[in-house]
């Protein structure tokens, strides 16, 4: 399962957080405060980590049986949360998708300007990738006819 | 520190980088929605409106349950545009706003609508918002189009109806299992991704069908599977179909196909062969070969991902097959200095696990320099990692010991400093030699301790262990230091812990009491209290008198009343002229902690997690059958077993046995919990046939009055077996109670029950129950010390077994012994090896045993076994023990 997707600025502002599970609102059912614990942890992780990080470059972390893959795309880190089956190189493949088709939206690495400017059009993709947890589609192209409704070319 | 919860829009004020959302405010955003009601739609403006409202969900905002229903009341207006990139917003807006049952029939018509549409990407959209919102009784409403969806010739509508079908698998199985037909046809499709997602679906459904998965399985492996991902998945469900064949003989089942995942062009499918492979239950070191080598390329790689999902996969192995990753070491050592700190503490806990004695004192090295730069969690591991080497190793005790120590005195929160405080007190009890030196470092720790619970743990823990010391009085100092600087719970132990020194050692009581009249003054009750009660009980008016035999069980003796019984007791108990009488508390254990079930054909989760450690269970077994009375006159319990599983998982009652050895005596204590809501079982007890146990004869047995649902409750049923003998056998066990139904609404039970019986699995009494494995930290010592008085020595064949290290642990699991110095790895392709054992046999006779294997080519396997023991009789036994099997 993905627990959950977390887009942030440079600060650590967070600008998109998806959280997968719906019965549970938001990071798997746990209280608020262990959401915010779940937050600041990731934060934290990218303010400790993510400095001079090449774009797209892949780091992954492990915290109490879940995995964390993430990664920086222009001004904005991206985390994926994931456990079970959705392991270090399952989330690796899920967070490849997401940044082809957020450097698809842009064109280019996005400044946190640009990300907000493009903020409908990426919670589509999002929501083409990833879907109640589990992955549904990988490739940008394909994602980016679906966020206009149009029929993938190949099939 | 970043601050996450500040929203965007009160920071930046450049002119050129404002945020389009800057502002943003709930209620103006709602007041915009109000062009979703407009009779000419302006889709962009529409749209514009729908990212500020998902823009405010996302960072937290919550919407009333008026605010949210007029929203997505509007939106669903805007299905009369035909604009199509609005129309995919309204699809996302609807499923983020999930909206209440009694809402949603507004939009099913439209989305029905949808559904059947000519537009493919209507269709697949469609599909999902419905089933994210959807009951079950529109389910069965929109059953037959999500069958032909799922056949689809588009992928993605496919791909939409398959992933809905796992989802509404949960909360409508019986709905989505109908639909297995269409689902296998979907696995053939020649659309990757809808392969992956039919292949999901359809083990999902059958994964009670053993065979039908088994199947499934055999097909595909020898198909096309067209992603990464799906071959995954497929290498998983083989995973399972092999553990559950169980096959014990000749080549396993699709091992072949596992291997040659391993050559797959996709990395993600390599290491999922290779964790496949090392997971395998009993693997053989040939088998496991091919993928640690893999593992081992990985382990250079530049991703970090790879690197990381090499070393946790490598970590786990070294759990079970420390020899195997050796090979591994030069480029794990290199990993230390990894600049992600979860690949280097995974790196080090398995080079702690795989390491040899020579290497310990390299590795202690890098560790020191690494740890100062790592979070707490991590040092957590790294701590237990040191404590498991040090048992390992005990001759390396005093560097491992000088480390914690180190590390004790560095800054950390309270978990860590607990690790280590409890890894330091587990290396005084094991290992003699490291006490002094332990405990003198715990003394040191709480002088500059600000934890009070770990104070009072040491301060107890003191009393216990210093009085044996060969200079008790060293540890005087520290304790009453205590006394003065500490807060009243830290001194009421110091009080207790000076009291314990005075009623062992007789030569320091004078100055002890001295001490003790000092705390009579003290600002707190509880510390005055204490002194004069000890000060009373030891003695304290003047005289110094040996210490009685009450006072030593009042100050050293475990508290035999379990505390919730007392607790209850004190509760009811109402203030009069009769004081509370402490003989009045029930003994009897009413719930032990469960064990944890085990649950075959799930796998292992968690990452790093750390091996359950033997739970110290001994002393509460103990006490929990001295308490009752039928067993007090067998004397003291030598050993209880782990408990041994006699049902499956998830069945209707869940019993486990413990089988406790006396000398003349051996007690089952069955542990059954009640799993069905609806029942209430009374006068549960089990009836064992014995036929097959001919030296036991059964004494007594002790049902259960009542076992409510969930609550676990234990029977008793005792046997009595010749003085000495080993004696062995096989038990059938049935399970009888009478079981009366429960009114789920009230909880009550009926009056009238109706006996029943529930068949359970066998149970054997093997030889290996009357030993226990405790281990000796030199053997060579150990067994220079024991002499050759009482050696017996003698050869057997072991015929032709699988391989050297499968024949070893076979006849370590037979005597029940505990291998020492590491000996029961075998190193891989060796033709000979020697393993050391140690343990202590029914009656406390201390027994070492060396046994030296050699293996032919036609695998025939050769062993030499050599038994030296304070007891000739024991000596005879293990000989007979392995001549007899």
């Amino acid at each position: 399962m993905i627990l959950a997707v977390l887009f942030a600025n440079v600060e650590g502002n967070i600008l998109i957080e998806r959280v997968e599970l719906e019965h549970c609102c938001r990071f798997s059912g746990v209280p608020a405060e262990e959401r915010l614990h779940w937050r600041s942890f990731l934060v934290k992780l990218g303010a400790d980590n993510l400095k001079g990080v090449r774009n797209e470059e892949l780091l992954v972390a492990s915290h109490k049986s879940v995995y964390i893959v993430y990664t920086v795309l222009g001004d904005v880190s991206i985390f994926i949360v994931g456990k079970d089956e959705y392991d270090e190189l399952a989330l690796a493949e899920v967070i490849f998708a997401i940044t082809s088709a957020l450097k698809d939206v842009c064109g280019k690495p996005p400044t946190e300007r640009l990300f907000l400017d493009k903020y409908g059009k990426i919670c589509l993709c999002l929501d083409e990738i990833v879907w109640k947890g589990l992955l549904e589609n990988t490739d940008k192209e394909r994602v980016r006819r679906l966020t206009r409704l149009k029929p993938p070319t190949e099939f | 520190m970043a601050q996450p919860l500040v929203k965007k829009d009160d920071d930046r004020d450049d002119e050129a980088e404002y945020s389009p959302f800057l502002g943003i405010e709930k209620g103006a955003v709602l007041q915009e929605a109000r062009v979703f009601n407009d009779p000419q739609l302006d889709p962009r403006r529409c749209s514009q409106v729908i990212t500020k409202l998902l823009y405010l969900l996302n960072q937290g905002d919550s919407f009333t349950k008026v605010e949210a229903t007029e929203v997505f009341f509007s939106v669903t207006k805007l299905f009369q545009s035909k604009d199509l990139g609005l129309r995919r917003m309204v699809y996302l807006i609807i499923k983020e706003l999930s909206p209440s049952a009694d809402e949603v029939i507004i939009v099913t018509s439209s989305l029905m609508k949808d559904m059947n549409s000519k537009t493919d990407m209507y269709r697949a959209n469609a599909i999902r918002v419905l089933c994210r919102i959807t009951d079950g009784t529109l389910l069965t409403q929109i059953e037959r189009y999500l069958k032909q969806a799922i056949v689809d010739k588009n992928p993605v509508v496919a791909s939409a109806a398959l992933v809905s079908g796992i989802h509404l698998l949960q909360t409508n199985p019986e709905i989505v299992k109908r639909w297995s037909n269409e689902v296998q046809e979907a696995v053939q499709s020649r659309a990757a991704l809808v392969q992956f997602h039919a292949l999901a679906l359809l083990q999902q459904i059958r994964q009670n069908d053993r065979l039908a998965v088994s199947k499934l399985v055999t097909s595909l492996t020898r198909g096309t599977v067209r992603s990464p991902l799906a071959q995954c998945l497929l290498i998983r469900y083989t995973s399972q179909v092999i553990r559950e064949s169980n096959t014990q003989t000749g080549d396993r089942p699709f091992y072949d196909f596992l291997e040659s995942c391993l050559r797959h062009k996709a990395e993600m499918v390599i290491f999922e062969a290779a964790r496949a492979i090392t997971e395998l239950s009993g693997v053989t070191s040939r088998e496991l070969t091919p993928a640690i080598t893999v593992l081992q390329l990985f382990l250079s790689s530049s991703k970090p991902v790879l690197r990381f999902a090499a070393v946790r996969t490598l970590n786990k192995v070294a759990l079970t097959h420390p020899m195997a990753v050796t090979n591994c070491n030069i480029d794990m050592e290199s990993l230390i200095s990894d600049q992600n700190r979860s690949i280097a503490t995974l790196a080090i806990t398995t080079l702690l696990k795989t390491g040899n004695e020579s290497s310990v004192d390299r590795l202690m090295k890098q560790i020191t320099n690494f740890m100062s730069d790592i979070a707490d969690e991590f040092k957590i591991v790294v701590v237990e990692a040191i404590r498991s080497l040090c048992l390992k190793f005990p001759l390396k005790y005093r560097s491992l010991m000088n480390f914690l120590s180190n590390i004790l005195r560095e800054e950390g929160g309270f978990e860590y400093k607990k690790a280590i405080v409890d890894s330091i007190v587990i290396l005084i009890r094991d290992i003699p030699e490291a006490k002094e030196s332990g405990l003198l470092h715990l003394c040191e720790f709480i002088e500059d301790c600000e934890f009070t619970y770990l104070s009072t743990q040491i301060l107890h823990f003191l009393g216990i262990e210093g009085p044996k010391t060969t200079d008790p009085s060293k540890y005087i100092r520290y304790i009453y230091n205590r006394v003065h600087l500490e807060n009243a719970t830290v001194r009421a132990a110091s009080v207790s812990t000076l009291a314990k020194f005075g009623a062992m050692v007789d030569a320091l009581k004078p100055r002890i009491f001295v001490l003790l009249r000092r705390c009579i003054f003290d600002s707190d009750d509880e510390v005055r209290d204490r002194a004069t009660l000890y000060l009373n009980t030891l003695g304290g008016d003047g005289e110094v008198v040996e210490t009685d035999k009450d006072v030593k069980i009042f100050l050293f003796g475990d508290l035999d009343i379990p505390l919730v019984n007392l607790e209850t007791s004190l509760k009811n108990y109402e203030p009069s002229e009769e004081p509370f009488d402490i003989d009045s508390v029930p003994k009897e254990v009413k719930s032990q902690p469960l064990v944890e079930k085990k649950a075959p054909g799930k796998k292992p989760a968690g990452l790093g997690a750390p091996p359950a450690g033997p739970p110290s269970t001994v002393d509460a077994y103990e006490r929990l059958l001295s308490s009752i009375p039928e067993f007090s006159n067998f004397g003291k319990l030598f050993k209880s077993s782990s408990p041994v599983e006699l049902t499956e998982a998830e069945t209707e009652y869940a019993v486990n046995v413990v089988k406790h050895i006396f000398d003349r005596h051996v007690v089952f204590q069955y542990n059954c919990i009640n799993t069905i809501p609806e029942q209430l079982l009374e006068n549960v007890s089990v009836i064992v046939d014995a036929s097959e146990a001919e030296d036991f004869t059964e004494v007594t047995s002790k049902p259960v009055r009542s076992l409510p649902y969930d609550t676990p409750g234990q029977t008793f049923v005792a046997f009595e077996k010749p003085d000495g003998i080993t004696a062995v056998g096989k038990f059938s066990n049935m399970l009888r109670f009478i079981v009366k139904e429960v009114d789920p609404s009230t909880g009550e039970a009926e009056e009238d029950g109706v006996e029943d019986e529930y068949q359970l699995e066998d149970l054997e009494v093997v030889a290996a129950d009357y030993m226990m494995k405790v281990g000796v930290s030199n053997f060579r010592n150990a067994w220079e010390s024991m002499g050759e008085d009482f050696e017996r020595v003698d050869e057997y064949g072991l015929g032709p077994r699988e391989s050297l290290a499968e024949a070893v642990s076979a006849v370590i699991n037979l005597l029940g012994m505990q291998p020492c110095e590491g000996t029961e790895a075998v190193a891989t392709n060796s033709r000979s090896h020697t393993c050391l054992l140690s343990g202590v046999f029914l009656g406390n006779v201390r027994v070492l045993v060396r046994l030296q294997f050699g293996i032919e080519g036609s695998r025939d396997v050769a062993m030499k076994l050599a038994v030296r023991s304070e007891d000739e009789a024991v000596g005879d036994a293990i000989h007979e023990i392995v001549s007899c099997s």
